[in-house]
C-alpha cells in the first residue's frame, strides 16, 4: 500500500496519531451511502447491513458507487458445535454470515457486503435482479448452506445430485473419510532450512568425523 | 411488371420456414465432449437450427475442496488449490499463499516475489496457448494446435525445470517459494535457487514464444473460415459480462480496460511496463485477439522480470509449524483465465475456519444460458470455446 502524500509529508506526527488505512475513506463513504457499518479487515473492506436492507444496499452500491462487478457471493457458518476442523476459540454466536464482493472495473475498487441470518430461520432476499450472476452462486450457498433465498427463480442443487440430503459446507456436517480415519498429514511436517528448532542430522559431517 | 424486392425476399423467407417448421427437440451435449475440456453438459431446446434456452448442467468434477481445506493445514492446501485450474496450477497458489501470508503479517523477500511474477506469468502463457491450441481446433483448424503445443511444451519445461512439476507445481511455501529439496544432511541450510541457466533459457523460450505468436496469428488471423465464424458472433456487452462477474481476457474483450495486475498488489506487478490489451466487439474474435495479445504482454514482463530480479533470500523465517492469526482477508489475483480468489477466515490454528474459493471460470461460464439464447447449434461450440474455460475451476 502506497501512502497518500498527505501522511508523508506529516510523518512526524503521524507516528503519535493513530494510522489512518488508506482505505477508511473510502469505506466510510461505502457505508455511508449504503447505511451500514464498515470494517477493514487486512485490506479488506467489510460493510455490515442488516438482512432486510441486503438487496436495497447491494443495489445502492451497483447504482451509486459504480460497484457494478459481482465477484462472488457465500457463506460463512459461525457454530460452536463442530464436527470438522477447528472451532473458533471462545464463545461462538451461532448464525450464518451472508457475503458478497463487488467491484468497479475502472479503479479495481472492492467491497465485501455482509449480513447475519439466524441459524432457524436462514432466509434471505435474492439478488438474481440485481446481478444476474447471484443466480449460480445462490444456488451454491443454498444447497450448502441450507440458506434460502427468496425470489430465486430457479433454486435448485447446482453441483450436488438433486436426491443429496444435508448441506455439506455446514459445521454440523461431517467429513466421512475424516471420521473413518484420522488424517495422517498432521504429523508429516516438513523442518524449514535454517530454522532454529531444526533438528541436527545424525548422519551428517560433524567435527569427529567430517567425512561422514 | 417491377416486382417489390423486399416483398420477394419476404415472401421466399416465409414460405421457407413453413416448410422447415419442424418439433422443437432437446438437444444433450456431453458431459463427455472434446469442447467441454473436462466433463460440462449442456441441455438445450432446439427449433431447428436456433438453440432456446441452454442450461449447463455442471458439479461431476466437484471435489469439495472449501470443505476439505478446513481440514487440512495451509501447507497442505496448497496442494488442494493447484488442482482447480489445472492448466495453469501454479497462479492457483499464489492468492492462497498471499493471503495467508497477509493474516501472517509476513514479507516475502523480493526475489521470491518476482520468481512468482515470472512464473505466474509463464502459467498464463501456457494457459493461453492451450487455448490457441484448443480454440482452432474446434473451429475445424488442426494447424494451429502444432504451433502452439510446440511451444507450450518449452514453456512447461522451463516450469517443470524450477518447480519439478510440469501442471502441479506446489511452489509456494507460505513466506517465499520452495526451499531446499529434500531435508538430508548435504542439502542442510542450502535454499534452493532458480537452476542454472533459467534465465538465460528463459528468454531463449521468450523470443521463440514470440515468433510462434506471429505465426499463429498469421495462421489464424488471415483464415477467412475462422474470420467467418467468429466476428461478430458471441457478443458479450460489458454490462452483461460485469452482472455475471465474467472476469479476465472475456470482459476485456468486451472493451473493458479491469486487469487485477493493474489494482491489486499481491505481486508487485507495478513495478513493470505492459499494457491491457482490450477488444471492440466482445465477439468471439476479440476474445481470440486479446488471448493472442496478452501473451505478448506476459512475455514482456518476463523479459522485463529476468533483467531486474534482485538476488536475495527466497524465504521469509517462518515458524516450523505455522498457525495463522485471528482474522479475514479477501485476495484476488488476475488468473490466465480471470479473477481468482480466496475469502479467508482463519481462527489462529493449522487450518482456515472457511476458506471461500472464487474461480474465474464459474462465473464465466455462468453467463452460457444468456450468450447461447437463440444462436445457431454450431455455433454453441465457437462460443463455449471463446469463453476458455475449465471444468475443475468450474467445479472446485
Amino acid at each position: 500500500m502506497t501512502s497518500s502524500p498527505s501522511e508523508t509529508e506529516t510523518a512526524a506526527e503521524a507516528v503519535e496519531a493513530p494510522t489512518v488505512h488508506p482505505l477508511q475513506e473510502y469505506a466510510d463513504r461505502v457505508a455511508a451511502a449504503v447505511e451500514g457499518t464498515a470494517t477493514i479487515t487486512f485490506d479488506t473492506v467489510k460493510v455490515e447491513v442488516p438482512a432486510d436492507r441486503w438487496v436495497s444496499a447491494l443495489t445502492t452500491a451497483r447504482d451509486d458507487l459504480g460497484l457494478v462487478f459481482f465477484s462472488w457471493l457465500s457463506a460463512v457458518d459461525w457454530a460452536s458445535d463442530v464436527q470438522v476442523g477447528d472451532p473458533f476459540p471462545g464463545e461462538v454466536d451461532d448464525r450464518f454470515e451472508v457475503l458478497a464482493t463487488l467491484s468497479d472495473i475502472s479503479e479495481g475498487r472492492r467491497v465485501t457486503f455482509t449480513t447475519t441470518l439466524s441459524k432457524e430461520t436462514p432466509s434471505i432476499a435474492s439478488l438474481v435482479e440485481v446481478f444476474a450472476g447471484a443466480n449460480w452462486h445462490e444456488r451454491e450457498a443454498y444447497e450448502m448452506f441450507g440458506i434460502d433465498f427468496e425470489g430465486h427463480p430457479n433454486l435448485i442443487h447446482l453441483y450436488l445430485p438433486d436426491a443429496f440430503q444435508g448441506n455439506p459446507l455446514r459445521k454440523s456436517f461431517p467429513l466421512l473419510s475424516r471420521e473413518v480415519k484420522p488424517w495422517p498429514g498432521t504429523v508429516d511436517v516438513e523442518a524449514m532450512p535454517g530454522s532454529d528448532d531444526e533438528e541436527e542430522p545424525a548422519d551428517g559431517p560433524t567435527e569427529e568425523n567430517p567425512e561422514a | 411488371m417491377v416486382l417489390d424486392q423486399d416483398l420477394v425476399r419476404h415472401l421466399s423467407e416465409s414460405s421457407v420456414s413453413v416448410e422447415l417448421q419442424t418439433e422443437e427437440m432437446t438437444l444433450n451435449i456431453g458431459p463427455q465432449h472434446p469442447s467441454t475440456h473436462g466433463v460440462l453438459r449442456l441441455v438445450a431446446r432446439v427449433d431447428g437450427e436456433r438453440a432456446f434456452d441452454v442450461q449447463p448442467v455442471i458439479g461431476y468434477m466437484h471435489r469439495g475442496y472449501e470443505k476439505l481445506s478446513e481440514v487440512r493445514t495451509y501447507p497442505q492446501i496448497t496442494t488442494l488449490v493447484n488442482r482447480i485450474d489445472w492448466v495453469s496450477g501454479y497462479a492457483n497458489e499464489v492468492p492462497f499463499i498471499v493471503a495467508a501470508e497477509k493474516l501472517l503479517g509476513i514479507e516475502v523477500p523480493e526475489r521470491a516475489q518476482f520468481i512468482r511474477l515470472i512464473l505466474c506469468e509463464l502459467a498464463r502463457i501456457s494457459s493461453h496457448l492451450i487455448f490457441m491450441a484448443s480454440y482452432p481446433l474446434e473451429l475445424g483448424a488442426a494447424t494451429p494446435l502444432f504451433f502452439a503445443l510446440r511451444e507450450r511444451e518449452r514453456v512447461l519445461d522451463l516450469l517443470e525445470g524450477v518447480t519439478g512439476g510440469r501442471f502441479h507445481p506446489n511452489f509456494n511455501r507460505i513466506g517465499g517459494v520452495k526451499p531446499a529439496y529434500g531435508s538430508g544432511s548435504s542439502t542442510r541450510k542450502v535454499i534452493q535457487d532458480l537452476p542454472a541457466g533459467f534465465l538465460a533459457e528463459t528468454r531463449d523460450a521468450m523470443d521463440k514464444v514470440m515468433e510462434a505468436v506471429d505465426e499463429l496469428e498469421q495462421l489464424v488471423a488471415d483464415n477467412e473460415i475462422i474470420l467467418a465464424r467468429t466476428k461478430g458472433i458471441g457478443i458479450l456487452p460489458p454490462e452483461v459480462a460485469a452482472s455475471y462477474g465474467v472476469s479476465g481476457p472475456n470482459i476485456r474483450a468486451s472493451g473493458v480496460k479491469f486487469d487485477l495486475r493493474k489494482v491489486e498488489d499481491y505481486l508487485p506487478y507495478h513495478l513493470f511496463d505492459f499494457d491491457i490489451p482490450v477488444g471492440e466487439n466482445g465477439d468471439c474474435w476479440d476474445r481470440w485477439h486479446v488471448r493472442l495479445l496478452e501473451i505478448r504482454q506476459s512475455v514482456r514482463i518476463v523479459q522485463q522480470a529476468i533483467d531486474g530480479i534482485p538476488s536475495g533470500p527466497l524465504q521469509a523465517k517462518v515458524p516450523k509449524v505455522i498457525k495463522v492469526p485471528q482474522g479475514e482477508t479477501y485476495v484476488r489475483a488476475e488468473n490466465p483465465k480471470g479473477e481468482m480468489g480466496y475469502y479467508l477466515v482463519s481462527n489462529g490454528n493449522q487450518g482456515p475456519y472457511r476458506l471461500k474459493i472464487r474461480s474465474a471460470s464459474f462465473s464465466n461460464i455462468s453467463i452460457l444460458p444468456w450468450i447461447l439464447e437463440g444462436v445457431l447449434v454450431p455455433d454453441i461450440i465457437a462460443i463455449m470455446g471463446s469463453l476458455d474455460f475449465v471444468l475443475g475451476d468450474v467445479d472446485r
